[in-house]
């Protein structure tokens, strides 16, 4: 019993940080039908410049916001300055499919590289403010802590805002009309290409969430190369794609489904194999239900 | 002469190499070793991006599934070191067929994240099983050059040698292919797959083709990019290794095969330039380690915005337009120098 509530725990706190991941990509496709591979370096600078306003302001409560909202500029300036440009230049030709997706990785390596050279490659260390010691009932100790506790509760309160922000209010719905039908949109006065920014913005802020609670909640280490970030990126790649790549509750029911089977796997069976889980539970979907479970059926096929 | 008789230049490019390996330095020798291997695994990126019009960010990982095929093989039953090769081809194309038959269902990014993943999950599979060696990797050594080629025939310029007529023979092969009918029914699929479907074209069954076909030639690159180092490990096949191939691709220009070779070139030139310039503002520690990246992402970003064909097909557009606008120019090669508001230029 206390090996399944386990397996629950870590599933769901896992599902957490991938469900803030999914939710940046599906965002970012929403807005501008680019899957952005350059997410994991974005939440990786975010994480550093986190613990860069940590050893500054001594204050993790702050610090959190700031690299949040630091975020949201970055990848608003990305979208305007790098993905405007792309998008109108490389619309020909045998490359237009593809020109998105390798800006994108170009972008990775670039940010990559700006943190080696600020940073170092050594390991840097952002300290959990919170003890990671799980709770106690009885003798039984618990797999979370008052940090991972923490950790659910804050993408909690993050998803039902952006719920809020998208079903109740008219910046929500210019979102949503911009990304159901953006000449329309357009035609009925919403400033689309604004928009499209905006929605990189929040993207940048939710990716940047997810950077920082990873490291926190995990060793606590940062490398430029650090693979934890790699995975990252599949996780959520994975977890959007299980939801249908379009809907924001797809985003967070595919981060569930792929944070319990990989935990399921993790304490049952053995914890090497989750990477191949992962890629076969990738490829199972996208081969039996390509539309995601919450997503529209058209556009998914070649 | 590449038009009519691609044989013969194939030929002539091959002795011009031989000549050329005769009277450079080890390092040189070792480098242009590296840059065959390249030409080899860009043009596999090429066929599938450029004439298929499927995205794979995983080559890397098939050329590691080529590698450790052959360093097994070569271990386990001391095969002949052809045999090795050949058998990278085969792992890898099987490989390619299994993810093929996936990719064909996939569009763009889908297909982009799917490969993604397999590049960088990769290792943890090599890790997962005692028989690739985890972190370490196998040895993969193909043996010293025949005594028969004297005694002064190095290592590397065997390796220089092995790796060419590799290349060269998937070139000529590759070349063929493309201007066959299977490369005229990619490119209609690329094209407008509505269109070559309604023409008699079974779109899946070719995509499924044009991945194994592309998954062999990177299987052979990565057996021989293995024999350079004689290692293969997961290190040697990292997440940038697909990248590269990628950022090779797209510099080399993904329309045409034309260009591969300015793709590997660049590939192989990028550290040296990177080294070159580390050294002279200081030769730093981080400026060392970050600048090869810093390079090659820079300039793919660049190329994607300026010329995002390929600066062949840049090329072939500029001249397509002059001859339609009746001013197509006599001379072959045309030259024009641009400072501040002077021009000068070999057009009349």
């Amino acid at each position: 019993m206390s090996q399944f509530l386990d397996m629950f725990l870590i599933g769901i706190s896992a599902a957490s940080i991938y469900a803030l991941m999914a939710i940046s990509m599906v965002l970012v496709w929403r807005s501008t039908r680019v899957v952005n591979f350059a997410q994991a370096g974005m939440a990786l600078l975010s994480a550093y410049i986190g613990y860069e306003l940590v050893s500054r302001t001594g204050n993790f409560w702050i610090s959190l916001p700031l690299a949040m909202i630091l975020g949201a500029a970055f990848s608003a300036f990305i979208e305007f300055f790098l993905m405007r440009t792309l998008l109108k230049h490389s619309n020909q030709g045998p490359i237009a499919a593809i020109a998105p997706i390798i800006a994108t990785l170009g972008l990775l390596g670039v940010i990559r590289a700006v943190i080696g050279f600020i940073w170092g490659h050594g390991d840097v260390q952002l300290e959990a403010p919170l003890s990671k010691v799980g709770y106690k009932f009885g003798d039984t100790t618990l797999f979370i802590g008052p940090m991972g506790l923490f950790v659910i509760c804050f993408v909690v309160a993050l998803l039902l805002v952006v719920t809020i922000v998208f079903q109740k209010t008219n910046i929500g719905l210019a979102l949503r009309a911009s990304a159901y039908a953006p000449e329309i949109a357009q035609l009925s006065g919403i400033r689309v290409s604004g928009i499209r920014t905006l929605g990189w913005a929040i993207a940048g802020a939710a990716g940047a969430a997810a950077g920082i609670l990873q490291t926190v909640n995990g060793t606590g280490g940062l490398t430029p190369e650090s693979l934890e970030f790699s995975l990252l990126l599949v996780f959520g790649f994975i977890a959007a794609v299980i939801g249908g790549l379009e809907s924001l509750p797809g985003a967070v029911l595919g981060a569930v489904i792929l944070g319990l089977v990989l935990a399921f796997v993790q304490i049952y069976i053995s914890g090497t194999l989750v990477f191949i889980v992962a890629f076969i539970l990738l490829l199972a979907v996208l081969i039996l239900r390509p539309q995601g479970f919450l997503g529209s059926k058209a556009g998914r096929r070649a | 002469m590449l038009k009519k008789h691609p044989l013969i230049t194939f030929i002539f490019f091959g002795v011009v190499l031989y000549l050329i390996s005769n009277r450079l330095d080890e390092l040189l020798v070792y480098q242009g070793a590296t840059v065959g291997i390249f030409v080899i695994a860009i043009a596999s990126l090429i066929l599938l991006t450029g004439y298929s019009g499927q995205v794979s960010l995983g080559h890397g990982a098939l050329m590691a599934i080529g590698a450790y095929a052959a360093a097994l093989l070569r271990i386990h039953y001391n095969a002949p070191v052809w045999l090795t090769f050949v058998v990278a081809v085969l792992a890898a194309a099987v490989g390619g067929a299994l993810l093929g038959l996936a990719a064909a269902r996939l569009s763009g990014p889908y297909l982009a994240g799917t490969t993604l993943a397999l590049a960088i999950g990769l290792p943890s599979i090599a890790n997962q099983f005692s028989i690739f060696g985890g972190e370490q990797g196998l040895s993969f050594d193909i043996g010293f050059p025949p005594a028969s080629l004297g005694e002064d025939f190095t290592q590397y310029k065997w390796y220089f040698w092995i790796s060419w007529s590799a290349a060269l023979i998937a070139m000529y092969w590759l070349r063929h292919v493309l201007n066959s009918r299977y490369g005229r029914s990619w490119r209609a699929v690329r094209s407008n797959d509505v269109a070559a479907e309604l023409a008699g074209i079974h779109v899946g069954r070719n995509k499924v083709l044009a991945f194994t076909i592309s998954a062999g030639l990177a299987g052979l690159a990565g057996a021989l990019l293995g024999m350079t180092i004689s290692l293969v490990s997961p290190g040697v096949y990292p997440l940038l290794l697909s990248f590269s191939l990628a950022t090779g691709a797209v510099l080399a220009g993904v329309t045409t095969l034309g260009g591969v070779m300015i793709g590997a070139v660049i590939l192989v030139a990028i550290p040296e330039i990177a080294l070159a310039i580390a050294n002279r503002y200081g030769g730093s520690e981080t400026i060392i380690t970050n600048l090869p990246g810093l390079l090659v992402s820079g300039l793919l970003i660049l190329t994607v915005l300026l010329s995002p064909n390929g600066p062949v097909e840049q090329m072939h557009a500029r001249h397509a337009k002059r001859a339609k606008s009746g001013k197509a120019s006599h001379s072959p090669v045309e030259l024009t120098l641009r400072v501040g508001s002077k021009t000068w230029s070999t057009k009349k």
